[in-house]
């Protein structure tokens, strides 16, 4: 690892974060596991451990607070005892969470939260342990008393037999005061003016904060006058004196000058109850198989480096179609050129070998989908808990493999559906038997491929979601008209909830409702060039279904031509593609419509309507028909430019100020082409039909500021990439 | 070719696993030839990579890092350098492991970026020693057995003084010749073991368990009796020194010396200038030349020097250097150390006589 000192600092730091989130879920499965079996020996054995090792990275990485904590968790785990032992899993979850939010702001570099309460309730689970308290007052009297050391024993001892009179002197130091390693000096010199010092603590050059000192005097005068002598205004806050007995002194060293013996020797030192923990702690040999563990030869490699590969291998792609490019029109210039042949095979060669490359660099970005499944039984646990529901969670389809960008981002959309599912989609015990249903509700987490895709579903057994109820809403909330209402299919209704403000619950709850709706679900989806998909059944229950690619780095592009310039969308949203002539479309109410075969498929315009007229009657158009979800329309081009792979660059939101584009990419020969958000489209749909003023039905690529494809061009230029033709 | 050190990486923790290999690896000698989960997984790779060196985590899950250890001492003996979390149960397990065979230990790295280096280069060169060591001999491994001595502590003053200094493998070395010392020996002892702090007290508690003399962590004014151990506590230095009412251990805060605190040179510097002719040093097994300088003044100031044997030392440092000095007066395997203690402290007239005998034979006998 020949890496400089901070490069690695900082993959240090990552993989720190990345095995210590990983620790907190296992945590956070551990305690749920012990919840259901206190008494499993293996699962706490396992919950401590993994505190230990939790502690044990957040120290190397200099962590403190983090490290501290789980050490004195993992202490009071240690102890195993019986009487706090059903506290553990509550703590340990609770504990889950001040680590993992502890994370986030180191992570962050935000301020650190407060972690009071869980200490609090960690001293509470070693309160029961009869070892601890008998430790705490002792710790407590070691810390402040002054155990005068061996030789100072006898020292006083000596005084004390020779018949002098030993004073016991302490002085509390002024808070205020400015030099409190002077003020000893001062506080030494006084004593040593009053007799013999025999012990001055703390000690000359010690480190600890000098608050308090503590002398042992040997000195005729009275004990007011050393008092007075040591009442040094601005460094004596209080000041003592006693006469120290000798007999005081027994205690510690019975009758000899010096026996530390050994009862003294154990009895007094802080640190013993420990001695025998570890005993119990260590597992015993020979027991419980051992827990699964992960496959050794693993590597953690940091995402942002497998994100470049494969933008170098989306580089390629482009340098692939730049030479096929090259190769069309050198075949044009010398169709008989025996060379032609060679190149072709070459290329062909080489195309097989970087689909192979593409496919194996996209397999190391794709994580099972079980790393996100992971979270939810806590999660479900806590939002049924405070519904007062009894929710089972069923997970299927863990293993499926998803692209860990969008596995990161679909995180908090299915927290959302998950909650709101809990919260409003199953019913409580009594209405559920009242229904004739079982009084645990349950919640399904699926996983699967589909094609080119990967479909998450969310279902529930609930009161499924009334449609009528829906429409009276949006119309309520002023999200439509009521005819506009009446007129919307059942499954433009159900995505209405998914619109920013909707919320159906009779009252909003703390946990699913939020004030904000399902539409951040919507959002994310768009940015993933997703599709959400709801199914219900009043009664029955209600399933999300997301279908998501598998990748976001490279789409499968159908691309096409609105006036003069190159789109494209993901070939898998387009059903089917039908040609016509404008005289084909008709106007129904505010929107155009194609007859296809049987169906009426209402259109959306990419470009502006061409005015009416015999000239443009028999002009030619493309329509793209869509199929988003439940719904189905058609996208009217000017022409097809056929499909390839698009390696996708994203655009910084400052150049592209509409949501209809969601990133851009090159072609072989060095054109720009800007790839549309499916979602956006839909919606513009969806909102464009239900509301006749609603927002224009066409042009809506005409209304893109040509900045956006400027801005694109340039960007990709900037790379070397773009030609100057785009 | 230059041979390269072996070495399998034991850890439970993924961040361990990719910081130590990080560290070592800096030793272009060094080769990290893989990592293992957990115990089941290290056994079977010491099998197939057969590994010179072994870092092992004692806190894992399946086969814990102490059965770990008992299997690769039962069928390979391979040198085991225990990584050790920062807590008394910590440390409890790290002396088990050390009277199990462990080569040796480090403290679980902390705050590493600001220590890498200085942690990088103790866990080096404890591996290319562990990659030397013939190993442990099993012959001086401690058994189980607890040895009661008498509660109380006479205070008697010591016959002599005797300063000992050691380094890895010697937690197992001093419980081997504490244990077959009397409890009334006469005399008092002082130990420099490098060790960090958070381990010494529970070591002492461990050897006054299991010895009949006292052993004791030092604490400052603590008093040099006859039959007592004093252990320098992990991170400070310890010197003697002569009080009116009686002779006594300091611990003082400088910084360390050749690379250590406590420092055996700084231990036995004290002890020749206080103690002189009454004192004794005694270098054992450790790697380094911590000590050899003290050494030559205790033996400058007319003490007397042993040093551990090479057959008997774990890694045979300490005492070469000091040996290839001159500072040495006697060569001792370790079983022969308790006796010649004793001997050396017998009551002060026997003593003499048989000091002037030993002096004029074994100084050039070596």
């Amino acid at each position: 690892m020949n890496l400089p000192p901070e490069d690695r600092m900082a993959e240090l730091r990552q993989l720190f974060f990345e095995s210590a989130n990983e620790l907190v879920q296992k945590l956070n499965d551990e305690a749920m596991r012990l919840e259901k079996s206190p008494d499993d020996p293996e699962t706490a054995r396992s919950l401590r451990r993994t505190v230990h090792t939790l502690k044990g990275d957040a120290a190397a990485c200099g962590f403190r607070e983090l490290s501290e904590l789980a050490h004195e968790f993992e202490d009071v785990l240690t102890l195993d005892n019986p009487a706090t032992t059903a506290l553990v899993p509550e703590i340990a979850l609770r504990a889950a969470d001040v680590f993992a939010a502890l994370l986030e702001a180191y992570r962050k570099g935000s301020k650190l939260p407060g972690i009071q309460p869980l200490r609090t309730e960690i001293a509470r689970l070693a309160h029961g342990s009869s070892s601890d308290t008998e430790k705490k007052p002792r710790k407590k009297s070691a810390a402040k008393a002054v155990r005068w050391s061996e030789y100072e024993q006898l020292a006083i001892r000596q005084a004390a037999a020779t018949g002098r009179r030993v004073h016991h002197v302490v002085v509390d130091v002024d808070p205020q005061c400015g030099m409190p390693i002077a003020g000893r000096q001062m506080i030494q010199l006084a004593l040593t003016d009053l007799g013999e010092l025999l012990a001055l603590y703390p000690v000359e050059g010690s480190p600890e904060p000098v608050t308090r000192i503590e002398a042992a005097l040997a000195s005729e005068k009275p004990a007011e006058q050393i008092r007075a002598k040591c009442s040094i205004p601005t460094i004596a806050l209080n000041v003592r004196v006693t006469p120290l007995r000798t007999q005081s002194l027994s205690a510690v060293a019975p009758s000899s000058a010096i026996d530390p013996s050994k009862n003294e020797a154990t009895a007094a030192a802080p640190a013993d109850i420990a001695i025998d923990a570890p005993a119990k702690a260590a597992p015993v040999a020979g027991e419980a198989p051992a827990v699964p563990a992960g496959p050794d030869n693993l590597l953690r490699v940091d995402a942002e480096r497998i994100d470049s590969v494969l933008n170098l291998v989306g580089e390629m792609i482009l340098a692939k179609s730049m030479l096929q490019q090259a190769l069309l029109e050198f075949g044009q210039r010398f169709p008989k050129d025996a060379l032609r042949g060679k190149f072709a095979d070459a290329m062909a060669f080489q195309s097989r070998v970087l689909n192979d490359l593409q496919h194996s660099v996209m397999k190391i970005r794709m994580v099972p989908v079980e790393q996100l499944f992971r979270r939810f039984p806590r999660i479900v646990r806590d939002v049924s808990l405070r519904c007062g529901k009894e929710v089972e969670l069923v997970v299927r389809g863990g293993q499926t493999d998803l692209d860990k960008s969008i596995l990161d981002a679909i995180a908090e959309p299915l927290t959302h559906l998950v909650r709101n599912a809990i919260g409003h989609g199953i019913e409580p015990a009594d209405e559920r038997i009242r229904a004739g249903k079982r009084a645990r509700g349950t919640l399904r987490l699926g996983a699967y491929h589909q094609g080119n895709q990967v479909v998450i579903e969310v279902s529930d057994d609930g009161r499924g979601i009334d449609a009528a109820k829906v429409r009276q809403r949006a119309v309520a909330q002023g999200l439509l008209q009521a005819e506009q209402a009446s007129e919307l299919s059942e499954s433009d209704t159900l995505e209405l909830i998914l619109q920013p403000g909707f919320s159906t619950a009779e009252e909003v709850t703390e946990l699913s409702g939020r004030g904000v709706g399902l539409d951040v679900v919507q959002s994310v989806l768009g940015r993933l060039k997703g599709t959400i998909q709801i199914e219900t059944l009043p009664g029955r229950g209600t399933t999300f279904r997301l279908r998501l690619p598998l990748t976001l780095a490279i789409i499968r592009a159908l691309m096409f031509r609105v006036e003069q310039r190159l789109y494209a969308l993901p070939l898998n949203v387009v059903a089917e593609i039908a040609r016509t002539v404008e005289e084909d479309i008709h106007q129904v109410e505010h929107y155009d419509v194609l007859q296809l075969r049987n169906d009426v498929l209402p259109l959306l315009r990419l470009g502006s309507t061409p005015p009416r007229g015999p000239e443009t009657a028999r002009c030619k158009v493309f329509v793209l028909v869509i199929s988003s979800g439940e719904r189905k329309f058609g996208l009217v081009v000017d022409g097809l430019e056929g499909e390839d792979e698009l390696v996708i660059k994203a655009l910084d939101d400052q150049s592209i100020t509409t949501d209809l584009v969601s990133g851009a990419s090159i072609l072989g020969d060095g054109r720009v082409v800007l790839i549309l958000n499916m979602i956006a489209l839909t919606e513009r749909f969806t909102r464009g039909r239900a509301d006749a003023n609603g927002p224009r039905m066409t042009g809506l690529l005409s209304s893109l500021p040509p900045a956006a494809s400027r801005a694109a061009n340039e960007m990709l230029r900037a790379r070397g990439l773009a030609g100057g033709h785009a | 070719m230059r041979k390269f050190v072996r070495v399998l990486v034991v850890d439970d923790s993924a961040l361990m696993r990719k910081l130590i290999p990080g560290m070592i690896g800096e030793d272009s000698s060094i080769d990290v030839v893989g990592t293992a989960v957990d115990g089941n997984f290290a056994l079977k790779k010491i099998e197939d990579l057969a590994p010179d060196v072994v870092t092992l985590d004692l806190e894992m899950p399946g086969l814990n890092g102490i059965d770990t250890l008992k299997e690769i001492m039962r069928h390979w003996r391979v040198p085991v350098i225990v990584v050790s979390s920062h807590s008394t149960a910590g440390a409890s397990i790290t002396l088990k492991a050390l009277a199990l065979g462990a080569f040796d230990f480090v403290a679980k790295p902390q705050d590493v970026s600001a220590r890498m280096p200085e942690i990088a280069a103790e866990l080096i060169k404890k591996i290319h020693a562990a990659a030397q060591s013939k190993g442990v001999q099993p012959q001086f491994l401690p058994g189980d057995t607890k040895n009661r001595h008498p509660d109380k502590l006479h205070p008697v003053a010591p016959t002599h003084i005797i300063a000992m200094g050691v380094s890895t493998g010697g937690p197992n070395a001093l419980q081997y010749v504490f244990s077959k010392l009397p409890a009334e020996f006469s005399g008092s002892i002082l130990v420099v073991q490098h060790m960090p702090d958070g381990f010494t007290d529970l070591f002492a508690r461990r050897l006054d368990d299991c010895c009949p003399i006292r052993v004791k962590e030092a604490q400052s004014g603590d008093l040099l009796v006859a039959g007592r151990a004093l252990i320098a506590p992990g991170n400070r230095h310890m010197k003697v020194k002569r009080l009116p009412l009686g002779n006594v251990a300091i611990l003082t805060d400088d910084g360390p010396v050749n690379g250590h605190r406590p420092s055996v040179d700084v231990l036995f510097h004290s002890v020749a200038a206080e103690f002189g002719s009454q004192a004794m040093a005694v270098l054992m097994t450790g790697m380094g030349e911590d000590g050899a300088f003290g050494m030559g003044e205790i033996q400058a100031a007319g003490g007397y020097t042993v040093a551990q044997s090479q057959e008997t030392c774990v890694v045979f440092g300490m005492p070469k250097v000091a040996i290839e000095r001159g500072f040495v007066m006697k060569v001792a395997d370790l079983q022969d150390l308790p006796g010649i203690l004793q001997e050396r402290c017998a009551p002060d007239r026997e003593r003499a006589d048989r000091a002037d005998i030993r002096r004029s034979t074994s100084a050039g006998s070596n």
